[in-house]
């Protein structure tokens, strides 16, 4: 009974019922207690019909006999079936007040229940963590600059916010490969300062170091996944790669830069070279960019600038000294060393015209040579060869059978080795076979290879997705556990629920027990009885036989019947005692009910409450007459 | 224009060349109220270009060191070791420093950002509204001067701006 109780005293405080932590059962309910829980469930269940409803006894003795008899007749307007009346709230009997709790307490509207079982959002669950850290900042009083703590500075000051301002920083690196220098040892240990201080200011040493970590992190997954999608399908090594991927990307930026510096004029008045390497055309363009950030190194271009300025500095020297004379002198010879330098000018650039077509020119004569050079010394060749046969014309036929004999020898010779050859030659296209056979075994193999790590590359990255996925899943969860209320635990529901049904099996299998053990005593007593008749007959026969001819065994006969007789009203005696005993039982239990509902007590309080409402009969018919 | 360099004692040369180092890379610089004594103010400026430029060039163009010692052939023996000990022990952060600024190529180019989520709860119209909005601000730097550009967006002008830097990330992509 006791959990029933407590299910009881959760289920009424959460109604809203003031029940004191000290009652742990019903039995400890006054009566004041009683109706208010009543009243409170009736308002939950029905609130028009519970508004009514006071929710505390009233002094007077016929107002309350009034409250029970409106409590009453509500109840049995929600349908509860069992005997009700006002006796039951103001003379309370614990099984009565028990069973009508239990009714009220099932008829409880259950959809604020099953609403926090239902699985929430992680937006909801977000909202509540705002509105809760939003009501709790709220509760913190307002306080001036100088009286606030550590506490308040977070939310009431706007000053401790900091911007993410980066700067770089320089750690010490380990690479595994390679020794580090002495002299960048001697960097690290002596002049490098902590991590903390080398940004200017303090705020931004968490993000520097949050800035550089994800950047060299960002680095290396990208290294990763290129690795893993592109590089292991090339078969290189990770530097061959690499250095692969470097002239690759030198040549595309070489390429974009030419097609994208031809058309300017800068390059053009600068000399459009051929150029035949990334840096060379990236030398160049450092001397015709014109910002101060990037050195200046010599160029074509910043060369004829240095050219033409130095040139004209000495004369527009020349007119400050002589700045005391009139303006119009001065004003001629700006125009004059104006047009002087629009003639140098041009020149300069006839000049750079000029130079251009005769380096062309030049490439050209050049060619041009190299190609007579190659021709003469063929024509030499062919020249020596006509001198040889010139040579042999005189001994013609002398000449022509050696010539014979050397060309047959040769042929011999032609022969002799084709046939060594086809000898060397089989064993050779054999290790070739071979060979081309293992390679393009080898290759099926690394390819296979290859797919499978890609497989194991995929597998490995969904895994990695569901682990987080499910640790965030169970994060949720986690913290709608602690948000769900602790009290009234669902398991111990239910595993009292188990307790009680194995109870339950085990009562039923003894009662089975029980009911084949009295059905084989019924059984036994039964043929016991049997026998005792039969036998019984059998004496009474044979001993009636005898009793015509003998006059004792007559006597024996008489006490047979009287024994017969005496053994019958034994048994029915013993059957009276036992439907007796059953009898006392009932009532002993009867009498502990009756012990069981306080009748004593109950009718004590109605004899007073009688006096009490006789009282305040009298006192109202004396008002009466006194009125 | 290294030359000035002789007037500190050796042990000093080699601080202020990892200082001048560090304001390349792009941390502090060696103040001059550090060193209003040795230099006039003319010549400091002199001082601190010269030695930037001559770190730039040396590490820029890959120069071996008997060129560089022979760049530094009118300072001390001793200073130009000093010299020549820093560029050997500053030559990758030097050369990561410089990749940045060729990287930074453009006229305007994005130096830092930093961004804010903020959940508006309510308006002065409506009293539930949950939306989230996010205020991006970008450092750029446009001609060395740095400009702070800050701008909010509700999650749709959010998704346009990162479904276009991603086109962008692609275009990138490509070039690689």
């Amino acid at each position: 009974m006791e959990e029933v109780d407590k299910i009881l005293i959760h289920a009424l405080k959460q109604v809203g019922t003031e029940v004191s932590e000290e009652t742990g059962s019903v039995r400890q309910f006054s009566s004041e207690l009683i109706v208010e829980a009543v009243v409170r469930c009736v308002r939950v269940i029905d609130p028009g019909l519970g508004g009514a409803l006071p929710t505390s006894l009233p002094p007077g003795m016929s107002a309350r006999f009034r409250v029970g008899m409106s409590l009453a007749q509500a109840c049995q307007d929600i349908g509860y079936k069992g005997e009700i009346g006002y006796q039951t709230f103001l003379y309370s009997n614990e099984p009565e007040i028990r069973s009508l709790l239990m009714f009220l307490v099932e008829k409880l509207p259950r959809e604020s229940a099953e609403a926090s079982d239902q699985p929430q959002g992680k937006s909801a669950v977000l909202q509540r963590a705002i509105a809760a850290a939003i009501r709790a900042q709220l509760s913190v009083p307002w306080l001036p600059p100088n009286c606030r703590l550590p506490l308040h500075s977070q939310t009431q000051s706007p000053g401790a916010l900091h911007s993410f301002h980066v700067q770089p920083l320089s750690l010490a690196h380990c690479s595994p490969g390679k020794k580090p220098l002495k002299e960048v040892k001697d960097y690290h240990r002596d002049i490098l300062p902590p991590v903390t201080a080398q940004p200017s200011h303090h705020a931004s040493v968490v993000a520097s170091i949050l800035e550089q970590h994800t950047a060299e992190l960002s680095a290396a997954q990208e290294w990763d996944s290129e690795w893993n999608s592109q590089g292991l399908l090339s078969r290189l090594k990770p530097q061959e790669y690499r250095s692969r991927k470097l002239t690759r990307l030198r040549k595309r930026i070489e390429e974009q830069l030419r097609s994208a510096a031809l058309p300017s004029p800068e390059s053009a008045s600068g000399g459009p070279r051929p150029t035949g390497d990334l840096s060379e055309l990236l030398q160049a363009f450092r001397g015709s960019a014109p910002s101060d950030h990037t050195l200046t190194k010599g160029s074509h271009f910043t060369h004829t600038q240095k050219f033409t300025f130095t040139k004209t500095e000495p004369s527009t020297s020349i007119p400050f000294v002589h700045q005391s004379d009139s303006d119009v002198q001065l004003r001629q010879q700006e125009e004059q060393l104006s047009l002087q330098e629009q003639q140098l000018c041009s020149e300069v650039d006839q000049l750079t015209a000029d130079m251009k077509h005769m380096t062309v020119t030049h490439a050209q004569v050049l060619d041009e040579l190299k190609q007579r050079e190659l021709g003469n010394s063929e024509k030499e060749e062919k020249m020596q060869v006509k001198k040889k046969t010139i040579d042999l014309l005189p001994d013609s036929d002398d000449n022509l059978q050696k010539l014979k004999a050397l060309v047959e020898a040769s042929a011999k010779r032609v022969v002799h080795l084709a046939s060594q050859w086809e000898k060397h030659r089989a064993p050779l296209i054999d290790e070739h076979r071979r060979l081309k056979e293992i390679c393009s075994r080898q290759d099926l193999e690394s390819s296979q290879k290859l797919s499978e790590i890609k497989s194991v590359h995929d597998k490995i990255r969904v895994s990695t997705e569901e682990a987080k996925k499910k640790e965030e899943t169970y994060k949720q969860l986690v913290t709608e556990l602690e948000n769900l209320p602790q009290d009234a635990s669902r398991s111990a529901y239910t595993q009292r629920i188990l307790e009680i049904v194995s109870n339950i099996k085990k009562q039923k299998e003894e009662i089975t027990k029980i009911l084949s053990d009295t059905k084989d005593l019924q059984k036994e007593i039964n043929s016991l009885t049997g026998k005792l008749d039969r036998t019984f007959a059998v004496t009474d026969e044979l001993v009636f036989k005898d009793a015509k001819k003998d006059e004792s065994v007559r006597k024996s006969y008489k006490y047979l019947a009287a024994l017969h007789e005496n053994c019958n009203q034994l048994i029915q005696t013993i059957e009276y005692t036992g439907t007796i005993l059953r009898e006392i039982r009932d009532l002993e239990e009867q009498i502990e009910t009756e012990n069981g509902s306080k009748t004593v007590a109950n009718l004590e309080r109605i004899l007073s409450d009688y006096k009490a409402i006789r009282q305040e009969n009298s006192a109202l018919a004396a008002k009466v007459r006194e009125g | 224009m290294v030359v000035l360099l002789s007037r500190l004692p050796a042990t000093e040369c080699i601080k202020f060349c990892h200082r001048v180092v560090d304001g390349l890379c792009g941390r502090e610089p060696p103040r001059r109220s550090e060193h209003s004594t040795t230099w006039s103010p003319e010549e400091w400026l002199q001082l601190l270009d010269s030695l930037s430029a001559f770190y730039r060039r040396a590490v820029g163009s890959d120069s071996s060191e008997e060129e560089v010692l022979g760049g530094l052939a009118d300072v001390g023996s001793s200073h130009a070791e000093a010299v020549l000990s820093v560029l050997r022990a500053r030559r990758e952060e030097i050369h990561h420093a410089l990749l940045d600024r060729t990287n930074s190529i453009s006229s305007a180019t994005l130096q830092d950002f930093d961004w804010q989520l903020k959940l508006s709860l309510s308006s002065d119209k409506i009293s539930s509204l949950h939306t989230p909005l996010l205020s991006l601000s970008l450092d750029v730097r446009e001609d060395a001067a740095l400009r702070s550009v800050t701008m909010e967006m509700n999650r749709e002008e959010l998704n346009t701006l990162i479904s276009s830097l991603e086109a962008a990330n692609k275009v990138v992509l490509q070039l690689k």
